[in-house]
């Protein structure tokens, strides 16, 4: 199992290599730069001062000489400065957006997980019942409910009909990462309870659509195993219910949802753009789509570069995971 | 059970935006990457907003287009003396200079004095290379003299148009010379760009950013915090010298919350968690639907704004020449053919006015009595028969072989645009001229590929904006000089391509004609020239949408002061004492 951990590790570095040509390739190549949006509208420019922009910015090289110059930095660990921000991309993406992301996601991912795993196994084990034509209703209804438009009902909602119809006193804020009014110097605990408040909203919205998806997942694989044969030659030797279910159907059933959630992960990472979007929470999602637009070189390249490592860092990890759950899985 | 609630309350409770604490908080849809950049190195319009309450220039404009001294004792004029205008014995001006004096009283936030050594420090900066402002002008052209420790005189030359009703900008040097000099010593050498640039991002944005915010300002706020990606606060700064009649009854504190997502914006406005939205916020569509929820909670401003929608007509290349599209007769037809008031009606409820000039309705130099092309369809039809046009059994109209197809392209996901588009190409339709929409994403309609390549026939209509400023009209829109070509590197913003010697040589005069009674004259010839060949179809200019709650005074901007922070400090709160000066127009 070492050696194929670290012949998979070595394997890595060629695969971030190409991963980073492509992700920089790509980006060069689409139309327009930084320098156009600073020129368009602006009736004084001339020829000279756009040749002294494109020069000042390395615009007027070629993308593969900007792509070496780019990686002989980042090798070292300078990853540049975001165009849009004015400060290192590293701090842009550590410090300023993946905290918020984190704090988004990963809450959501374990809430979620802990709800439809219990809830997809009910709904199979009482497969054709109310409860489970209730669930399945639910679940179709979550996935497939656009987010934008979820998310702007709920907004409408908590945020203007709801104190509307209890007189201001039932609330949640309409978006945002924390309140107008709070005090640069107050404390953790109020920072933190005023956090909490908007990030009720978004995670809500986020977690309808991971519950909905892994309860569907659980419900089929549970479906699934409990029609093998050895559940049946369990049920035969007159094993309890419970005990056919939690002993013997119940860790086969939940193996698939380990490379579920494996691969779930660097997702985390990436945010989620339309509800980050929507309720303007400013995590990675939302960075790296105005990245994109306003063609933030080093912005597009240290998200996409991270959540490359982090994806195959974690693809690894789950096939390892795999060999620990399921014993017929050997790596030699 | 009560305390249940009362602990909900407070969980899911929002606070309510308001007069209560003598703060403000206004939405807006942009965060701008950096504040205070004396150099404005990056130009959008959020940043040029927010600079507005943190920064002071020697002269201000009102919301009037008045001119008034701010950091100068007095606005530089010909009569007081300030203002020169040296000519030459063929009776041409060659150079021209203002000379300020700064007041006494007038500090950094800090409550250093301001002294002329912090314009010399800003004014050798922007002149030099390693620094990437976008553009120069006038600045690389004018020199500073020193006269005595409070005043200073800056001269063009060549002259410089609107010399007395701009002045240099300012930096801090007691706060960034050193840093300054540190780059200096470090980056002469330097011949790789992209090093010098990494090295001016450092340097810069130690006083500019959210991590560090600017160690001192001049304007009436400071900035006290900024969290990115939510908001960035402003403190009343007690040294700024331009206080009104007890300050303590103005607004305090200012508060700037960043929602992106304008329909998640309008939810904020809807829930009262906005005292005011920013001038770079609303659509138009959300300010009307704003305007039926009002109910006393807040009101909703339609602000005639300084940017001109118009639909440039291709009329370079040999497409072009086939369409009769290079033919005054051919565009004007094209404009006789749209009906632009039922348009802006329909559409605008008819709060955006239909233009028939590219300058500024609000300018001095805006001509009211041009030719207004009113829908006529009969008129339209003469013109193309005129032009040899006629229509085929398909109804489309056809000269030579050749119909009259037009492809016609504007930003994609617009959706105003896309709208006025379909209404367009109806209206066109029914006069025999088919028109083909093909729209194009920001980055490739304003790249370099496109709307610069008329001569390669890459399009025949063109919708966009420019920005018409009221005080700065220089006519260079549709200069010849301003055709992009290869040769000048495709950076002019003639599109349209057309070239008209009358037009040239009078915009030619204009550029040196410093009377502005003269310069009207100029400009009434060239805007009648430009009516008659229409190389554009004008639309018409668009308002700014914004709302603010009842009981917020001087909370104003017009076409010349653009954004609400021209006048900040006098921002506040009648119920507080604060004194309404200016009312929304």
């Amino acid at each position: 199992m070492g050696t194929y951990a670290l012949r998979r590790v070595i394997q890595m570095i060629p695969l971030l290599f190409v991963i980073s040509l492509l992700i920089f390739m790509l980006t060069a190549l689409q139309p327009g730069d930084p320098v156009d949006q600073l020129v368009f509208g602006n009736s004084n420019i001339t020829a000279d001062d756009i040749a002294r922009l494109k020069a000042a910015y390395g615009l007027d090289q070629p993308w593969f000489t900007r792509y070496f110059f780019w990686l002989k930095q980042a090798v070292v660990g300078n990853f540049g400065y975001s165009q849009d921000f004015g400060i290192p991309a590293l701090d842009f993406v550590f410090r300023d957006r993946l905290p918020n992301t984190l704090l988004l996601t990963v809450p959501a991912l374990v809430i979620s997980t802990l709800i439809a795993v219990p809830l997809g196994i009910f709904s199979a084990v009482r497969q054709y019942s109310l409860p489970d034509y209730v669930l399945t209703f639910f679940a179709f209804l979550a996935v497939s409910a656009p987010v934008f438009w979820v998310g702007a009902l709920a907004l409408y909602f908590f945020a203007v009909f709801l104190p509307g119809a209890t007189g201001g006193v039932l609330s949640l804020p309409p978006g945002g990462l924390g309140s107008a009014d709070l005090a640069p110097d107050a404390g953790w605990w109020a920072t933190t309870l005023d956090k909490l408040k908007y990030l009720i909203l978004p995670m809500m919205i986020l977690m309808l659509r991971e519950i909905a998806v892994t309860l569907r997942f659980m419900r089929a694989n549970m479906l699934e195993t409990l029609t093998q044969d050895y559940v049946r030659t369990a049920r035969a030797k007159g094993l309890g219910d419970r005990r056919v279910l939690y002993k013997h159907a119940l860790r086969n059933a939940v193996t698939p949802i380990v490379t579920l959630l494996g691969l779930s992960i660097p997702g985390l990472f990436g945010g989620a753009v339309i509800t980050e979007t929507v309720f303007s929470w400013p995590g990675m999602g939302k960075a790296i789509l105005d990245a994109l637009v306003s063609k933030d070189f080093n912005v597009v390249m240290t998200c996409l570069m991270l959540l490359a490592l982090l994806t195959v860092i974690f693809q690894l990890l789950t096939d390892l995971a795999y060999g620990l759950v399921d014993p017929r899985v050997r790596y030699s | 059970m009560k305390k249940t609630l009362a602990l909900t309350a407070f969980l899911l409770g929002a606070a309510l935006a308001g007069p209560a604490n003598n703060s403000l908080v206004i939405g807006t849809s942009q965060e701008p990457p950096n504040i205070y950049d004396p150099w404005n190195t990056n130009n959008l319009a959020i940043t040029s907003e927010i600079n507005g309450y943190m920064g002071a220039a020697l002269i201000g404009l009102d919301d009037d287009g008045e001119p008034y001294a701010d950091i100068a004792t007095r606005v530089p004029s010909i009569a007081n003396g300030d203002y020169k205008v040296v000519k030459n014995a063929a009776g041409d001006v060659v150079r021209n200079s203002v000379t300020y004096t700064i007041r006494k009283d007038a500090k950094w936030s800090d409550g250093t004095a301001i002294k002329v050594a912090d314009f010399q420090f800003w004014h050798r900066l922007v002149n030099d290379d390693r620094v990437p402002v976008p553009d120069r002008d006038p600045w690389s052209r004018a020199k500073i003299a020193v006269n005595d420790a409070d005043t200073f005189t800056i001269t063009y030359d060549p002259p410089y148009l609107f010399a007395d009703q701009t002045s240099p900008g300012l930096a801090p040097s007691h706060i960034m010379s050193a840093a300054w000099t540190a780059f200096d010593t470090k980056t002469k050498n330097e011949k790789d760009a992209k090093v010098v640039n990494e090295e001016w991002k450092k340097f810069i944005s130690s006083y500019t950013t959210a991590r560090s915010l600017p160690k001192v300002v001049a304007g009436p706020f400071k900035p006290t915090a900024w969290r990115s990606g939510n908001s960035l606060t402003m403190t009343r700064n007690a040294n700024y010298w331009l206080q009104p009649k007890n300050p303590e009854n103005y607004v305090q504190n200012i508060t700037y919350r960043f929602i992106p997502n304008t329909n998640t914006l309008k939810v904020n406005i809807l829930s009262g968690q906005l005292d005011a939205v920013s001038a770079v916020g609303l659509t138009f569509d959300q300010g009307v639907d704003l305007t039926r929820t009002e109910r006393g909670k807040y009101k909703t401003y339609f602000v005639p704004g300084a940017v001109w929608e118009h639909i440039d007509i291709n009329t370079r290349g040999q497409k072009a020449k086939d369409l009769d599209l290079d033919d005054p007769r051919m565009r004007q037809a094209l404009l006789y053919a749209i009906d632009r008031d039922a348009l802006t009606k329909a559409l605008f409820q008819g709060r955006q006015a239909v233009s028939n000039s590219w300058v500024n309705p609000i300018s001095k130099l805006y001509k009211k009595d041009v030719n207004d092309y009113n829908y006529n369809q009969a008129r339209a039809k003469q013109l193309f028969a005129a032009l040899g046009w006629t229509a085929g059994s398909d109804g489309i109209l056809q000269k030579g072989g050749k119909k009259l197809s037009l492809n016609f392209g504007t930003t994609a996901g617009n959706t105003v645009r896309e709208r006025v588009q379909q209404i367009l190409q109806a209206q066109w339709k029914q006069v025999g001229v088919q028109v083909n929409i093909q729209n194009y994403p920001s980055s490739v309609f304003f790249g370099p590929d496109f709307l610069s390549k008329g001569q390669e026939g890459k399009w025949d209509l063109a919708m966009y904006a420019w920005t018409g400023n009221p005080i700065f009209e220089e006519g260079n829109l549709f200069k010849g000089e301003g055709i992009p070509t290869a040769a000048n590197g495709y950076a002019g913003q003639n599109n349209a391509g057309w070239n008209n010697a009358e037009f040239n040589r009078l915009h030619k005069q204009a550029q040196v004609e410093f009377n502005l009674s003269e310069r009207i004259k100029l400009f009434d010839r060239m805007q009648t020239v430009w009516n008659t060949e229409v190389p554009s179809l004008p639309l018409y200019y668009r308002v700014n949408v914004y709302t603010k709650v009842p009981g917020l005074v001087n909370y104003t901007f017009s076409a010349y002061t653009l954004y609400p922070s021209w006048n900040s400090a006098k921002i506040g709160w009648a119920s507080k004492g604060a004194v309404e000066e200016y009312k929304q127009k």
